[in-house]
């Protein structure tokens, strides 16, 4: 049996005095899509940062291909994971953000080239050959030489996903890639994702598209309050829900 | 009606008679203020009120300008320069790496760091800093030496005897680079609060260490923010160097003060002084802009124009204004 990529159970996480994660189980098969739905203030993207470490969680165990996260078990206890330990197992894992959060004042070319270079040691010119095999595949391969400030949303988002690819990561993040995009916009960032999503690349996405969530996700969780309401094949849970909330969630949305 | 194309109707500018009136007035007082310099007082000053001097007094210049220049280029004013400038490079290499180290702490998660880096700030900022240059020229009273071995024992290594190691020059140095420190910490934790967490976190995201997304994505884009005020502060710290006198070190405005109290042209000199803190100023502030503009790379869409390109586009604005005036007179007659 093979080992899931993501496994969580029973995770929980707060902020001062706020509970925002109440015990939440998942799990992720590789080369899956998974999407998390729910209301704001659910814990979706909270549970998304807890999976590459940028929070921390208190309760529960999070593993990420059967490694636990930001500890290591030795014996009955567990250690804290050095921040070079944990910046190794954030390199594998990419995330994109809703703001997309490129590097200001580097070029595209070099937005895609540092992390190469500074966290993994390629040489520039391997990096920068890889940086534009993955420009043309988001379809951004004449922008290379621009500044994120003259490109459009959609287009940021496409040179952010390029960004976190260039790491060869095993599993991919997405905290609401759409929602600060202008409506006609959101397509191209999809069509990227479906892509990747078609070639294998084990992706967890939290996001208000249901529709791209019922024709790419093999699965989807709805958070609301920090619980896991429901989930299962996106077709079951989003056409026929069970839950009273969700029911009112999707007529919101849809 | 269109405001250009062929059918264009004459277009009439609206008329700014305040500003009219307004330049007219600023040019007056230029004038005025530009003849002052080179004149005579019109009234006989008290010193003048004796016979004999009446004469040479009425041929006595208000500004000297001859003496001016006289000393502007004397080995006495140029060694000052040099000092004034050694001072300042000194003491901003000191207070900016000193700040970077200051401002990084205030930072730390460890209460201990972030709490030494407020009290450092709050000490140096705080306490005027003649005293604090007066306190460094006082050091080697202070503490004579200083052993380097195992705290509260009495097993040393080495001893430094602070009263031949430290110099006025270096207790200058010394004072104004921990002083420029505490305020240009504050510089850079400014810069460092400007830039978006979003930033940090997309670098930690992709493996970045602490140290490596603050090297390399969030300074350099801080230094955006934190390049105007420390061009203000090197200015600032170009004419505080003055104060260095007042240990003895002979800097440019301690040099002009020795000339002037052997020959009582303290007016003149201290404008030979001045004209050289305006040079410097003026060269400073001209690479500020320069590196500023390196600094904007991506923040802005098109960068602001150089001094000499706007010089360009003026005089091309101003010739264009003549070309339609010339065009507008030839067609005036039809």
């Amino acid at each position: 049996m093979s080992v899931a990529m993501v496994e969580a159970v029973g995770v929980h996480k707060s902020y001062v005095g706020v509970e925002v994660l109440k015990g939440v189980d998942l799990s992720v098969a590789r080369g899956e899509v998974t999407c998390l739905i729910g209301p704001s203030g659910s814990g979706k993207s909270t549970l998304l940062r807890c999976i590459n470490h940028l929070e921390k969680h208190d309760k529960g165990e999070l593993r990420v291909d059967g490694e636990l996260v930001g500890y290591e078990s030795r014996g009955a206890k567990l250690y804290e994971l050095t921040d070079k330990r944990i910046c190794h197992e954030r390199s594998q894992i990419g995330m994109v953000f809703q703001r997309f959060n490129l590097f200001q004042h580097l070029t595209v070319l070099q937005n895609i080239t540092i992390g190469q270079v500074k966290v993994k040691g390629v040489n520039d010119d391997v990096a920068k050959t890889k940086a534009r095999e993955l420009l043309a595949r988001v379809g951004l391969a004449d922008k290379e030489k621009h500044y994120p400030s003259q490109l459009s949303g959609g287009q940021q988002q496409r040179v952010a996903i390029a960004r976190a690819l260039a790491m060869e990561p095993k599993l991919m993040l997405f905290d609401e890639p759409t929602s600060a995009l202008d409506p006609e916009l959101v397509g191209e960032v999809l069509d990227v994702m479906r892509d990747l999503a078609q070639s294998g690349m084990t992706m967890i996405i939290v996001t208000h598209e249901m529709n791209f969530a019922r024709e790419v996700a093999n699965s989807v969780y709805f958070l609301d309050g920090g619980v896991i309401e429901e989930s299962g094949d996106p077709r079951m849970v989003l056409s026929t829900p069970s839950s009273a909330r969700l029911k009112l969630f999707l007529s919101k949305v849809l | 009606m269109t405001i250009n194309g062929d059918d264009a109707a004459k277009v009439v500018p609206v008329r700014h008679y305040g500003r009219w009136v307004g330049m007219v007035v600023v040019v007056v007082l230029l004038v005025m203020f530009v003849q002052t310099l080179f004149s005579r007082p019109s009234f006989t000053p008290l010193t003048c009120s004796t016979s004999n001097a009446v004469r040479s007094c009425q041929h006595e210049w208000r500004f000297g300008w001859d003496v001016v220049f006289r000393y502007f280029t004397s080995s006495e004013i140029l060694q000052g320069l040099v000092r004034t400038l050694e001072l300042t490079i000194i003491a901003m290499a000191m207070g900016i790496v000193i700040g970077v180290v200051i401002a990084i702490m205030r930072r730390s998660q460890s209460r201990l760091l972030s709490s030494t880096a407020w009290t450092y700030t709050w000490f140096f900022r705080g306490t005027p800093v003649l005293v604090q240059l007066l306190f460094w020229f006082a050091f080697n009273a202070l503490y004579p030496a200083v052993s380097v071995g195992v705290p509260f024992t009495h097993v040393t290594f080495f001893v430094l005897n602070i009263g031949t190691t430290i110099t006025a020059f270096g207790s200058a140095c010394i004072a104004f680079g921990l002083n420029e420190g505490a305020y240009f910490s504050e510089i850079v934790r400014a810069g460092l609060l400007a830039i978006d967490e979003g930033q940090t976190e997309a670098a930690i995201s992709i493996g970045m260490t602490r140290g490596q997304t603050l090297r390399l994505i969030v300074l350099p884009q801080a230094m955006r923010v934190i390049l105007p005020p420390t061009g203000n502060e090197v200015i600032s710290m170009l004419k505080t160097t003055s104060l260095a006198s007042a240990v003895g070190v002979f800097e440019l405005l301690g040099a002009a003060g020795n000339i002037s109290a052997a020959n009582f042209k303290t007016i003149d000199l201290l404008i030979t002084a001045s004209l050289w803190y305006l040079i410097v100023t003026t060269i400073l502030s001209i690479g500020q802009f320069y590196l500023e503009r390196h600094y904007a790379k991506g923040a802005l869409r098109n960068p602001p124009p150089t001094p000499i390109q706007r010089i360009r586009d003026d005089l091309e604005g101003i010739l264009s204004k003549f070309h339609t005036a010339r065009f507008a007179g030839a067609d005036a007659p039809r």
